[in-house]
């Protein structure tokens, strides 16, 4: 487990949050490589090896994939309920992260199988720590499934 | 003694009048012969006692005969009495005649013709006739006897003396008859007259009036009573004078009916039983029955009509009344029973159109009008919009969107501007009827107005075929109608006021719940971003980077930025429900050109053509708002052409919707969008392409301001083939 290198999937359409999670991460190391995707579809499209993403050596599937709700084209609701519906993708761990607190997407999150909601705070420090916590925990801590390709 | 013996001398009386009257007859008969023997045998006695004994053996027999007799008469054994003394009286005088000097004596010239007197008056003319015979036959036996010799007669004849006084006897006896019998004419004659006088004072008193027609069916009348002038105010005479006058004075609707039967009846002889109308010589109609029989001989020959005319113009009177007063009750009861339909519709239905178009329907039907209306005021309290129709001039009418103005210049106008119920029952001379082409049948018109709480809130008209078809009557159950059907209206109203406030609050509801979402994503969003950054700009500064401090300060300038854009496009929103300018008639051409002219930069930019339809119609609402959709959905059509060469956008409309409302479109022949999204490109801060700026407000604002103005919007669009944006919107009043 140590040493191997792990991906994380981001789907944030929010450049700067983006920009965000990537430096506390890099800072971090908590994760070798991470994907951003700015919309659902590209999201999908990687994750099922269509239209540029056809290779798959140069595009392994993620350990674990961090995502937004509301996105443009395909909504991070949407891409929720397709990973959870396809028999391989299901078992990657998806953490949902979001600004939304409402209660509505929380529920709809967890009926869709999310791993886990986390809630975007508001502060540098907060950010961090969360950024920190999670990267412990889902790429420490966590095992991982042995995702076939 | 004496009281016994006038008895004696008094007829016996009988119930039977005829018995009476023969006893009376037969009674002084006998006293006149019961005195005979004894005048007969004094008279032999005295002057001829030579004789004596032959006077003796005729008269004691006889006198007992006649003692018989009389008490026979007083036991009431009248007719064989009568009988007994005919034939005894003929033996007497036959025995006499017989023994004496036959033929040529008294006993049989004068004895005999009072016995043939005696027995017309006392058995009528068969008994005296057989009398008669009889006594003709005797005095044959007795002369054929005396010729050829078979018996004696003594050839001479009784004194004169004796002859005289036979006769003298005779003469007294005949005179007894003579007096019966005149009396007996006397009586009868006396009976008949009282007869008459009775009969003719009853049927000359009595209240009808009897007549004598001529047989046939061209009948003369030969009698009538003088009641007729009572009952036609023509006199007897002038029917004697005018024997065919019954046939003129007949009324004309019944004459043909009458004269039919009278003729069928003159043929078959039936009874005659009509009832049928005159004419009065005074004018009157007066109704009478008339009942006439064939009377006929005893041989059955027929020989005139006997009839009465009786008055029973009163009864056809109560007839007519009470069969006025059966329509009248039979009228009520169908407006209760449909008034009780309209208030059962008026309780049962909300829907306020199928409450109008089932209450007129209801109304029509059962009073079987021509044509049933609902106006109702329009909001600005100018017009009355035709809501409800009966049958197809109704349903032309409301496609028309058929209106009157409130004011007198129309029956429905002057009722709603004057709150009262109107009619013209001949529609044609009342000059403010609306003429109306499509009722040209109607004959009186009413509008009712409808009433709601104290406020003219419409008005029913109420049309007819028939002239002068509403009596007040029906102006009071129309109006309770009218009343309920108000009520009801504003009912429905009330309804569809509390349902429009439920879904507004709804509404309301699931925009709180956006604004939150709103809030604690779109606007948390840039939060995260600044505080993010900012802690960032320590490091920078403390790493001395300056390219990174540079590039994060901006992200937390356009972070900032983009926060502000969205506080003002909420502010913006929330404006839209609250400031409302005061809705006016609007040219949808001219604002749409003021709103491209506005945008014409952003327009040539694009290089794309806008094409506005010609002659769109005038709509009604908020000015500013409206020019605001327009702008938004322009904007957004040239927004999103993608890379096509040839951007058109083209504004138009496709006609009204169901609700009358106009279909307004603007179209583009831009990318498109997916049929999945089309709900969600009206959801707030909702962008379904980030390269493309703005904070995704502008479907929502058009919207918002769409649904303000009761209108609806929605988008037809296929990925890659342009979008039509739609929206609906009321139009002008005063089109």
């Amino acid at each position: 487990m140590i040493g191997e290198p792990i991906l994380v999937m981001l789907v944030e359409d929010n450049v700067d949050h983006a920009e965000l999670v990537i430096r506390t991460m890099e800072e971090h190391r908590i994760a070798n490589r991470v994907r951003h995707f700015l919309d659902g579809q590209s999201a999908l499209d990687y994750l099922f090896h269509r239209g540029e993403y056809t290779d798959h050596h140069h595009n392994p599937r993620p350990h674990v994939i961090l995502l937004d709700l509301r996105l443009p084209r395909v909504d991070g609701i949407d891409v929720l309920k397709t990973i959870k519906e396809d028999d391989e993708l299901k078992a990657i761990p998806v953490v949902v992260l979001t600004t939304s607190e409402a209660e509505k997407d929380v529920a709809r999150a967890y009926y869709n199988h999310a791993n886990s909601y986390l809630v975007k705070p508001v502060g540098f420090e907060e950010f961090k720590k969360l950024m920190d916590d999670l990267g412990f925990y889902w790429l420490g801590w966590n095992t991982h499934p042995d995702i076939k390709e | 003694m004496v009281p016994a013996l006038k008895k004696l001398l008094t007829p016996p009386a009988f119930d039977d009048e005829t018995r009476t009257h023969q006893a009376y007859i037969l009674h002084h008969i006998l006293l006149a012969l019961l005195a005979v023997p004894v005048v007969y045998s004094g008279y032999f006695f005295f002057w001829e006692r030579e004789n004596l004994d032959r006077a003796l053996a005729q008269s004691i027999p006889s006198e007992l005969i006649n003692i018989l007799l009389f008490v026979m008469t007083r036991k009431g054994y009248v007719k064989a009495a009568s009988i007994l003394q005919v034939f005894f009286f003929w033996l007497f005088f036959t025995v006499v005649a017989v023994t004496g000097i036959g033929v040529r004596g008294p006993a049989y010239i004068l004895g005999s013709g009072t016995v043939i007197v005696t027995a017309g008056i006392l058995l009528g003319e068969r008994g005296s006739f057989f009398i008669t015979l009889l006594t003709i036959l005797a005095g044959g036996w007795m002369v054929y006897q005396e010729t050829n010799g078979l018996r004696f007669v003594n050839i001479e004849p009784d004194s004169g003396m004796t002859i005289w006084v036979i006769s003298s006897i005779l003469f007294m006896v005949m005179n007894v008859v003579q007096y019966l019998s005149a009396r007996t004419v006397r009586q009868a004659l006396r009976r008949a007259q009282a007869s008459e006088i009775q009969y003719r004072s009853l049927l000359e008193n009595i209240p009808t009036t009897t007549y004598i027609n001529g047989l046939g069916a061209e009948a003369l009348t030969t009698y009538i009573s003088p009641q007729v002038k009572e009952l036609v105010s023509y006199t007897r005479d002038e029917f004697l004078k005018d024997p065919t006058l019954w046939k003129k004075i007949l009324h004309p609707e019944d004459r043909d009916k009458v004269l039919a039967e009278n003729e069928r009846t003159s043929n078959t002889g039936d009874v005659f039983q009509m009832e049928y109308r005159l004419i009065t010589k005074d004018h009157r109609v007066i109704w009478v029955r008339d009942e006439a029989i064939l009377v006929k001989s005893k041989d059955g020959t027929p020989l005139y009509w006997l009839g009465v005319w009786t008055d029973i113009t009163a009864r056809k009177h109560a007839e007519e009344q009470q069969a006025d007063l059966i329509s009248v009750m039979t009228k009520r009861t169908t407006q209760l029973q449909t008034a009780a339909e309209v208030s059962r519709a008026a309780s049962s239905i909300l829907d306020l159109e199928k409450l109008l178009s089932t209450a007129v329907e209801l109304i029509r039907s059962h009073f079987n009008y021509y044509y049933v209306g609902i106006f109702l005021v329009n909001d600005a309290k100018t017009a009355a919009v035709l809501k409800a129709a009966t049958g197809k001039m109704g349903a032309a009418m409301l496609s028309s969107h058929h209106r009157l103005e409130v004011g007198d210049s129309s029956m429905i106008g002057w009722c709603i501007a004057h709150g009262q119920s109107r009619i013209a029952l001949d529609v044609g001379d009342d000059a403010v009827r609306f003429k109306n082409p499509l009722l040209p049948l109607t004959r009186s018109e009413m509008a009712l107005p409808l009433i709601s709480r104290g406020e003219v809130i419409g008005s029913m008209t109420i049309q007819s075929e028939v002239p002068s078809a509403f009596s007040p009557v029906d102006i009071t159950a129309l109006q309770t109608m009218a009343d309920q059907i108000a009520n009801a209206i504003e009912n429905a109203r009330l309804f569809t006021e509390r349902a429009n406030l439920v879904s507004e609050l709804e509404g309301r509801n699931a925009e709180l719940e956006r604004f939150t979402y709103t809030v604690s994503h779109d606007l948390k969003s840039p939060l995260v971003t600044i505080r993010g950054f900012l802690g960032y700009l320590h490091q920078d500064v403390k790493a001395n980077d300056m390219m990174r401090f540079e590039r994060d300060l901006s992200r937390i300038a356009n972070a900032a930025d983009r926060m502000q854009s969205l506080l003002n496009d909420l502010l913006e929103l929330s404006r839209i429900g609250r400031i409302v300018n005061p809705p006016e008639d609007i040219s949808f051409e001219k604002i749409t050109r003021e709103t491209i002219e506005l945008i014409a930069g952003a327009i040539d930019e694009t290089h794309a053509m806008v094409k506005v339809q010609e002659n769109l119609p005038f709509i009604r609402g908020d000015r500013v708002r409206l020019i605001e959709v327009i702008q938004n959905l322009i904007s957004n059509a040239i927004k999103f052409m993608g890379d096509q060469p040839e951007p058109r956008v083209e504004i138009g409309t496709t006609g009204f919707d169901a609700d009358g409302k106009v279909i307004l479109f603007v179209r583009d022949n831009g990318i498109g969008i997916d049929p999945q999204y089309h709900e969600r490109v009206f959801g707030l801060f909702n962008r379904l392409n980030p390269d493309i700026e703005g904070t995704g407000i502008g479907l929502t604002l058009v919207k918002r301001i769409i649904e303000v103005h009761d209108g609806r919007v929605w988008v037809e669009s296929q990925l890659g083939t342009g979008a039509t944006f739609f929206f609906t919107l009321p139009i002008a009043e005063l089109a």
